[in-house]
């Protein structure tokens, strides 16, 4: 039962992080390698805008994670990758590289590089056989990201900005042609991958701690959308189960030290057997 | 002509440049040492508050007049926890600041070139963190420990475990580097030969999430577990030991961990009654009149972080720093300096429970540790031991 709840958690913060990269890939081809990044400095945000508001409301840091949200997609994509349109496909890539590097700087100067921990919904909220427990955070990781992924669903299924975004990712000069603002589409792609990001960012500061280290989540996530396949969604999940499974296993039955070079090796297997991901689409591999 | 009023004014910038590139020239009048440590890498939560204490020791030595009449100007420089840095800051501090002496320094990859390079141009290196070997009997020139060496420390708390259970299991916990192997493997030696069972799980530098190492733990049953890592480790591993279903004694190893980092930890995990503290300096809640003047040092000169076993830590390198400098009279020159803290004996009353002794053969000398309890009740810890003195070891092991 505690295996299986810790794999499920695990799982929701890799999902929410592959689903953010697999969101931007499909709609503006770039792999975001600053999604680690985007998701602690969320959690960052989130637990400042807490004590902003003295701690009593649960409200004020969830708009400060929201509008960081908003904020750093818009400017994100129309200051940096706008510009980037018929470039080669590597020079987004770096340009993720370096605003990784510049919000990890931002963690060291604005935060002063410390360790925080979100302590919402930490208590017990169910006690399992052998006395692991399970806090309301932990439930909330996964209400939260089968909303999410529901929401999405929802979204571009039902919805007609959702149909845009569809289109703009299988044409976007089409979906030009037709009317749809390709511009605003793209930068609502970024906005909801870095809204993933920082749900999962104040997921994991509520689970483990903040910190420049914890950026390396990031390549948990990015690992689990290229296992899935990079423009799968049900990939994302499907990679997020795999490396959750494969790096608890580890610990547990290889050795501990091991857990995070696991995933990786996991990566060049499935990169070796099929490099378009276990749910992706062997024609986006050949564009790339 | 115009070419002229060019050099003139080139050699005005050379002259500038000069004046500019020696701040040393303008302090002849006062003892000039240096101090690098890691103020905004990953573990700056651990060295700011110790560099905060040696900070405030220099502080109120200035006020009272300095040593011999000269004022201690400290040339301070952040080394963000990279090797490479901590070595071309110790180089500048020497060549440029003239410094006759190096305190602080941070995690023991960043030590040792800083000793290796200094060692090889004479100036004495002071540490008062994770402290490599150099330090260690059979000493290497130029380098001196007063902190927290993880051979010793392992041995230490290996000891002091008796005083919370007298036999069971334990359960050792680091993260993958030599510094925790070698604690681990010290803290198991004197466990095992004090009749304990051991069991040990590491994990990757780099972990934040602790919650499938901690189930780990808890399914080997221990009767007690002990950390060997810093304050952001202890803050992750608590709650998931509780978490996971482990209530035992926890025992928390001060490499840099604060009182603080405890309080926060403990309420994680549910204002827990069953962990430890064992620290080589007292703690802020220690009722004795040393803790009373750092603590008022603290009040009247202010600190960017909360008041902690750390700053008692730097500010006893202060004192150590200024009962070197006293002893090496005025002008101090490097190899002066080095030979009076070869034979420097340092009290420190109520902030650690013996006095810092170093011999030619022994820059480290004996230690002393204690054992705390954390109580849940007046939010403080109490001590659960007496002081625990422990010789410096010799390597290799005999």
């Amino acid at each position: 039962m505690e295996f299986a709840a810790t794999i499920v958690i695990l799982t929701c913060t890799y999902a929410l992080l592959a689903a953010g990269t697999v969101i931007l890939y499909k709609a503006g081809r770039v792999v975001n390698f600053a999604h680690g990044e985007l998701a602690i400095v969320g959690g960052y945000v989130f637990y400042s805008a807490g004590l902003m508001s003295g701690g009593t409301s649960l409200w004020f840091p969830v708009a400060g994670a929201v509008v960081f949200s908003i904020i750093m997609g818009m400017f994100i994509y129309m200051a940096m990758m706008r510009r980037l349109v018929g470039e080669p496909f590597y020079v987004a890539i770096l340009v993720t590289v370096g605003i990784g590097i510049v919000l990890k700087s931002a963690i060291l100067v604005i935060w002063r590089a410390e360790r925080l921990t979100i302590d919402v919904g930490v208590t017990p909220a169910i006690r399992m056989a052998g006395g692991a427990t399970l806090s309301y955070m932990d439930i909330a990781s996964v209400v939260l990201t089968v909303a999410f992924f529901a929401g999405l669903y929802l979204f571009f299924r039902f919805t007609r900005l959702g149909v845009q975004f569809r289109g703009t990712a299988e044409n976007a000069l089409l979906a030009s042609q037709r009317g749809v603002d390709v511009n605003f589409v793209l930068s609502l792609a970024w906005v909801i991958a870095i809204l993933a990001a920082s749900l999962s960012g104040v997921l994991y500061g509520g689970r483990a701690f903040l910190s420049t280290e914890s950026v390396t989540i990031g390549l948990a996530g990015l690992t689990a959308a290229l296992v899935g396949g990079l423009d799968s969604l049900r990939g994302a999940v499907a990679g997020a189960f795999i490396v959750a499974c494969a790096q608890y296993l580890t610990v547990r039955l290889v050795d501990p030290v091991l857990s995070e070079a696991v995933p990786f090796l996991l990566l060049v297997i499935v990169m070796s057997i099929r490099p378009w991901g276990l749910f992706g689409t062997q024609e986006e591999l050949d564009r790339v | 002509m115009e070419k002229h009023v060019s050099r003139k004014l080139f050699a005005a910038a050379i002259l500038a440049a000069s004046a500019l590139a020696a701040p040393a020239a303008s302090a002849q009048n006062a003892y000039v040492i240096g101090y690098i440590t890691d103020l905004s890498g990953p573990l700056a939560d651990s060295y700011t508050p110790t560099w905060q204490g040696f900070e405030l020791y220099m502080k109120a030595l200035n006020d009272r007049g300095g040593i011999n009449g000269k004022k201690v100007e400290v040339i301070l420089d952040d080394d963000g926890l990279k090797a490479d840095r901590a070595v071309a800051n110790a180089k500048k501090q020497t060549e440029r600041d003239n410094v006759v002496g190096i305190f602080g320094l941070s995690l023991s990859s960043t030590q040792a070139p800083v000793f290796t390079e200094m060692r090889k141009i004479g100036v004495p290196v002071v540490t008062t963190f994770s402290g490599i070997l150099d330090a260690l009997p059979p000493s290497k020139p130029f380098s001196y420990s007063t902190g927290v060496v993880f051979e010793v420390a392992g041995e230490a708390i290996g000891e002091l475990t008796k005083n919370i259970k007298p036999n069971g299991k334990i359960v050792g916990m680091t993260f993958d580097s030599v510094g925790g192997r070698a604690a681990l493997s010290h803290n198991k030696r004197m466990a095992e030969s004090l009749g304990y069972t051991w069991d040990e799980v590491l994990f990757p530098v780099t972990t934040s999430d602790f919650t499938p190492f901690a189930q780990a733990v808890a399914e080997k049953k221990p009767d007690i577990v002990v950390g060997h890592y810093g304050s952001g480790q202890n803050l992750g591993v608590i709650p998931a030991l509780r978490r996971s279903g482990y209530t035992g004694p926890y025992i928390v190893a001060s490499y840099g961990v604060t009182e603080d980092t405890v309080r926060q930890a403990a309420v994680r995990a549910g204002n827990d009654e069953n962990v430890y503290y064992v620290t080589r300096y007292a703690t802020i809640y220690d009722n004795n009149p040393g803790i009373a003047e750092v603590s008022a040092a603290q009040k009247k000169y202010g600190t960017s972080k909360p008041f902690s076993s750390m700053h008692l830590t730097g500010w006893t390198l202060g004192k150590f720093a200024e009962t070197a400098l006293k002893a090496c009279g005025w002008p101090c020159t490097r190899e002066q300096l080095d030979k009076v803290i070869q034979t420097l004996k340092v009290d420190a009353p109520g902030l650690t429970g013996g006095p810092i002794e170093m011999s030619p053969q022994d820059h480290y000398g004996p230690t002393y540790w204690r054992l705390y309890v954390w109580n849940p009740k007046t939010t403080s810890m109490e001590p659960k031991s007496g002081w625990l003195k422990k010789a410096a070891l010799k390597f290799p092991l005999q």
